[in-house]
């Protein structure tokens, strides 16, 4: 479906959508294993009706709800779609006017401690044994802003001044928690940063790509073989999951020649759940040969090439990789370098360049969820799912839409009207 | 080393003066601005002496000042490198010797304008020797259609006011040009475009030890001396008086008291817009614009409107939470307040918007008007699309020539795929005078 959009009009796309949306819907709810529940709460439950103008849910079918309900039961959702009676005991909240969507998730973020420090260890060029989970401060003023511009799910990760930055958490931008209520995974995934910046100048080896590539498989070939000899090693406990395909792994690679090593290294031969992050400058080149080996690529910060041309003419990086059929395509802000709180404005900028607006939406919910296998929790709204839902006055990639609006885990963490203006 | 460059400036300036009385003895209304150069015939339909060009458009953004600010379904007429029609393509007729350029679901509407950009040319702004400096011309650093504006161009803004910067009280005088012609001559809209007054935050800096006593007394005493000078002269060609002595650092003044040209302000905070209003509005009487308006400047927008002080935004688009120590500006501890939507609430309507680039990528001016609605600018009767266009041509008096899509005026229009404050909308075409400057048909995107 989505190829087949790709020469048509934005308003035929949508009509597409709906159309299809409306064909699938009977299948997706028969597919579901996940059944609205309807009853009412029990003694002691807390649960919240929304009611919206429009819900924009990101599910596999695309539903899109006018004059729509959410039921939040706990943390949870417990049913979305069109206007009904409440069951007894929701509290129905207010200020819920306007557009629902599912939080943004933002798979390339590094505003965990709270600015630019405490993400780069440069010792050494590997680092398996570090996490980024100890440099955590929840609910720090960049993460508030985060949470009101509708981002709600981040993979805090190292920095890539190192070639293996250790590994990254994934926490909800949850506005006054501690770490534990913030906290979905301490150790969500690796951080592997395939050229440019992790290049070490003073001496010693990794001065080039040779050196680099070296560097990684030597410590890869390593992990694998503690896993073959069944040996526990406390250093390379994280990377061995890396190979066992139990965590994910996000690689910070730009241009071709490094869209191109990372995806021989990490898909071709070690055949990890990689993802590949940037694709700035021509990366776009390689694009079709990414998309064939599988690897899911998350664009950003960088929008657009006006490098590889030389001539000041400017190319969407994102309408690129769509336009090679890209699954799971998701972009990126690489906070503090883009604001965290301006993700959206990363999928309308893409949208700007070329690419589909609807799929701007998906770039930055449901793709990077399924991207890093953590669909089952967020990045749309459906029922079962984590209750992480943003209202806004209007279009979610419209800069002049305000968020009204933020829950996370089924409780407000941001209102407008009671907080002021965050963003 | 100061004491000898101070030395040569003046000794150099009084060489200029010297031959320049004599060209200008002649020429009793010195300073008249140049006027522009026509362009030089061609035969491309819209161009001076070209056929008439149409273009047929989903919605034209017309904003007038007063009346029907849209027209769905139009057409647009331009001959000569002006426009001679708009209307609904039902009721207007197209000349038969007329091209037509048919845009389709596209958009039209005026090219922007920014009255606060400091990328025309050369970099070298700040000349920091006097704290005021009213006969300095920026004019000296246009470079027509550089780099940077062939970018901002592609953008769809057509004129910008380029302006010294703000590292002394009076920068000097700034210059009204449009975008995308190569000859200064057709370049230039008006010269000088205004005077460049930084009443605060910024010319502390010139030395230790200032303050805003120190150089509100200053350029108080300069204003007192500039506007009396231009008194003078007034009264000599009214027949009163005798011939007042030439002053070349003055000539600015008998532009800003005849109301030629406008004192465009670098002010934000409470006590400095005040100090706008009061010493140079209400004291001197000279037409004066805000340039800047933030912080909580926006507090003043009622006494501001009720002067006919217009007020230009950016870059800055909102007020944000002062926590600290001491709190600065003190108006708002929770969240931000939209700058734009403050001074509306205020009852000002002539609000417009500017970029101060590079601070803001001159390219960018459309996202300060979207930012603006974001924190509750009230745009339901376009007043996004106003602020971009026809309040700054207002505000700087230059909306005889351009700023709408009305008779008369400049054809100085884009095309562009939708609603300009919606990022994800781009410009297709850019036309200034009529000249199409931009095409992303035929030339490489910019942005």
């Amino acid at each position: 479906m989505r190829r087949a959009i790709e020469h048509t009009s934005l308003k035929e796309m949508r009509t597409f959508v709906r159309v299809g949306a409306l064909a699938l819907g009977l299948f997706a709810s028969c597919a579901s294993t996940r059944q609205a529940d309807l009853s009412a709460l029990r003694e002691g439950e807390h649960g919240f009706a929304v009611r919206c103008d429009k819900i924009l849910t990101a599910d596999d079918a695309d539903h899109i709800y006018t004059n729509g309900l959410i039921l939040v039961r706990g943390s949870k959702i417990a049913y979305v779609g069109p206007n009904r009676e409440i069951p007894a005991g929701y509290r129905l909240l207010e200020n819920t006017a306007g557009v629902a969507a599912p939080g943004m998730v933002d798979l390339h973020s590094h505003i965990h401690s709270g600015g630019f420090g405490d993400v780069n260890d440069m010792v050494t060029p590997v680092n398996p044994e570090f996490r980024a989970a100890s440099a955590l401060r929840p609910s720090n003023t960049a993460i508030k802003t985060a949470c009101a511009g509708g981002v709600t799910t981040l993979y805090g990760i190292p920095g890539s001044g190192t070639s293996m930055g250790g590994f990254g958490l994934v926490y909800k931008t949850k506005t006054h928690a501690t770490y534990d209520e913030a906290v979905m995974k301490s150790v969500g995934g690796m951080k592997i940063a395939q050229s440019y910046n992790p290049e070490r100048g003073a001496g010693d080896l990794g001065q080039t790509r040779a050196g680099l590539s070296w560097i990684l498989e030597d410590i890869n070939e390593k992990a694998i073989g503690a896993t073959r000899q069944g040996r526990t090693d406390r250093a390379l406990e994280n990377l061995q999951k890396i190979h066992t395909k139990e965590l994910p792994v996000l690689i910070h690679c730009a241009g071709s020649d490094g869209f191109t090593a990372a995806s021989r290294m990490w898909k071709e031969k070690y055949d990890t759940r990689c993802i590949l992050s940037h694709g700035c400058f021509d990366a776009h080149a390689t694009a079709k040969h990414i998309v064939a080996v599988g690897a899911p690529i998350n664009a950003g910060p960088r929008m657009v090439d006006y490098f590889s041309t030389r001539d000041g003419r400017i190319t969407g990086i994102t309408a690129k990789y769509e336009a090679a059929g890209a699954e799971n395509l998701s972009v990126c802000t690489d906070s503090p370098v883009m604001p965290q709180e301006e993700l959206f404005l990363q999928g309308t900028m893409s949208a700007r360049y070329g690419a589909d607006s609807y799929n701007m939406l998906r770039a930055t919910t449901i793709h990077p969820a399924r991207a890093f296998g953590i669909d089952d929790r967020v990045g749309s709204i459906e029922v079962g799912k984590d209750a992480d839902i943003v209202i806004r006055s209007g279009d979610p990639l419209d800069p002049r839409s305000r968020v009204e609006l933020v829950l996370i885990d089924g409780e407000v963490q941001y209102d407008r009207r009671h907080d002021g203006q965050w963003f | 080393m100061v004491i000898m460059k101070r030395t040569f400036l003046f000794s150099a300036l009084l060489a200029t003066s010297a031959s320049l009385t004599h060209s200008f003895a002649s020429d009793s209304s010195f300073p008249t601005p140049t006027p522009p150069a026509n362009a030089v015939p061609t035969r491309i339909a819209g161009e001076l002496g070209g056929p008439g060009l149409a273009v047929k458009t989903r919605k034209a953004l017309a904003v007038p000042l007063e009346g029907v600010q849209f027209v769905d379904n139009a057409v647009l007429l331009v001959k000569d490198g002006k426009i001679v029609g708009l209307g609904p393509a039902a009721t207007t007729p197209i000349p038969s010797d007329f091209e037509v350029v048919d845009a389709g679901e596209q958009w039209i509407m005026p090219g922007m304008i920014d009255l606060h950009s400091h990328v025309g040319g050369t970099f070298d702004i700040n000349e920091m020797v006097y704290l005021t400096n009213p006969g300095l011309r920026v004019s000296a650093s246009v470079i027509p259609h550089n780099d940077t504006l062939k970018v901002t161009v592609a953008s769809g803004v057509t004129t910008i006011l380029f302006i010294p910067g703000s590292g002394v009280n009076v920068g000097g005088q700034g210059i009204l040009m449009k975008i995308g012609l190569d000859r200064f001559e057709e370049a230039l809209v008006r010269n000088p475009g205004s005077m460049k007054l930084a009443q605060a935050g910024n010319p502390e800096g010139w030395t230790v030890g200032i303050g805003r006593s120190f150089m509100n007394w200053n350029t108080r005493a300069m204003f007192s001396r500039g506007v009396l000078y231009a008194k003078k002269w007034d009264d000599f060609e009214k027949g009163q008086g005798s011939k007042p002595e030439r002053n070349f650092d003055l000539d600015i003044f008998r532009e800003l008291y005849s109301k030629r040209t406008q004192i465009s302000t670098h002010t934000q905070i409470y006590q400095v817009v005040m100090t706008t209003l009061t010493m140079v509005k209400k004291q001197f009487g000279l037409d004066v614009y805000i340039d800047h308006g933030e912080m909580a400047g926006y507090k003043l927008a009622g006494f501001a409107k009720d002067l006919g002080v217009n007020a230009i935004l950016g870059p800055r688009n909102v007020e944000v939470p002062t926590r600290q120590f001491i709190n600065w500006t003190g108006s708002n501890p929770e969240g931000i307040l939209g700058i734009a939507a403050e001074y509306q609430k205020r009852g000002m309507k002539m609000i417009g918007f500017n970029t101060d680039a590079p601070v803001i990528p001159a390219e960018e001016l459309f996202l300060q008007a979207s930012m603006a609605v974001r924190h509750g600018f009230d745009a339901t009767n376009l007043e996004s699309v106003r602020g971009l266009t026809i309040v700054p041509a207002v505000t700087s008096g230059i909306a005889d020539r351009v700023g709408s899509l009305e008779v008369g005026k400049d054809a100085d229009f884009v095309i562009m795929t939708g609603d300009p404050a919606d990022p994800r909308t781009s410009v297709s075409r850019v036309f200034t005078n009529g000249k199409r400057i931009y095409d992303t048909a035929k030339d490489k995107r910019l942005f």
